[in-house]
């Protein structure tokens, strides 16, 4: 898996990409959609992202460039 | 405003494709050393269409030629924001991404779709790419189209690196799966 931008948050972060990819390739393209298996890793790493985004500045960047996608999201 | 495409088949089924995809940039692909972080920012399913929405923030660290830094400052870090969707039901990924950093100067845009592949759609994929370049530097038409050849051609040379990085990866994420099953099986029969 790839890093995380934050080193700190590494770790979660490759817990919840393993177990993200498992419920992708054995659920998801199987047709069953629905299973929230890994949420709760996920709401642990995205606790750790978060921080990081704030001190470097991105959580606004992200913001514009949310706002400036939506118009092209209309597929 | 520039516009970058190509287009390529992969000897891959579109599940292993859309599959793979969410590490194209793990240390497998070793072609790809710009990219140094993959971030997930929210991922949800649609209920009514199975659609699976991804933002992600792809960090990466590349040498940006002289000339442009010292004419508009900045570090060789940029971040990319990128927007996917996975459609199962018509095997399709979309995945559109803009720049976060330099958005004063570049505005790129790309948009790159998977989808199977005729004429064998259950065993290749089919992938489509196109950027689009826009310097935004206010008057200086010499310097906007400097800078969109200059963007272009960093474009080209990283999605040439990046479609070779995604075979090895490909070819390992094959190994690995039919490692796993042929453990699963010797696994049920002891």
């Amino acid at each position: 898996m790839s890093a995380s931008i934050a080193p700190e948050c590494n770790s979660i972060k490759e817990k919840y990409d393993t177990c993200f990819l498992k419920w992708y390739s054995e659920k998801y393209l199987r047709g069953n959609t629905t299973s929230n298996e890994c949420d709760e890793l996920f709401s642990k790493y995205k606790k750790c992202l978060n921080i990081v985004l704030k001190e470097k500045g991105i959580e606004s960047m992200l913001e514009d460039a949310r706002k400036s996608m939506k118009d092209s999201e209309a597929e | 405003m520039r516009v970058f495409s190509s287009t390529c088949t992969f000897d891959y089924s579109w599940e292993e494709v859309s599959a793979a995809n969410w590490r194209k940039y793990c240390p497998w692909n070793d072609k790809s050393t710009h990219v140094v972080a993959v971030d997930t920012l929210s991922r949800a399913v649609d209920i009514e269409t199975g659609i699976l929405r991804t933002e992600r923030l792809i960090t990466c660290n590349q040498s940006v030629p002289q000339w442009v830094l010292s004419l508009f400052g900045g570090s060789a870090t940029s971040h990319v924001y990128e927007v996917s969707y996975v459609d199962p039901s018509s095997k399709r990924v979309t995945m559109c991404s803009t720049n976060l950093t330099w958005s004063n100067v570049l505005n790129v845009r790309e948009t790159v779709v998977y989808q199977p592949s005729s004429p064998n759609p259950s065993s290749t994929t089919e992938f489509n790419q196109e950027a689009k370049i826009t310097a935004l530097c206010g008057g200086w038409q010499k310097i906007k189209n400097k800078v969109e050849e200059a963007s272009v051609e960093r474009f080209s040379q990283n999605a040439k690196k990046g479609r070779e990085g995604f075979e090895a990866v490909l070819e390992m994420s094959r190994r690995v799966f039919s490692e796993q099953r042929e453990l699963d099986k010797t696994k049920l029969q002891s």
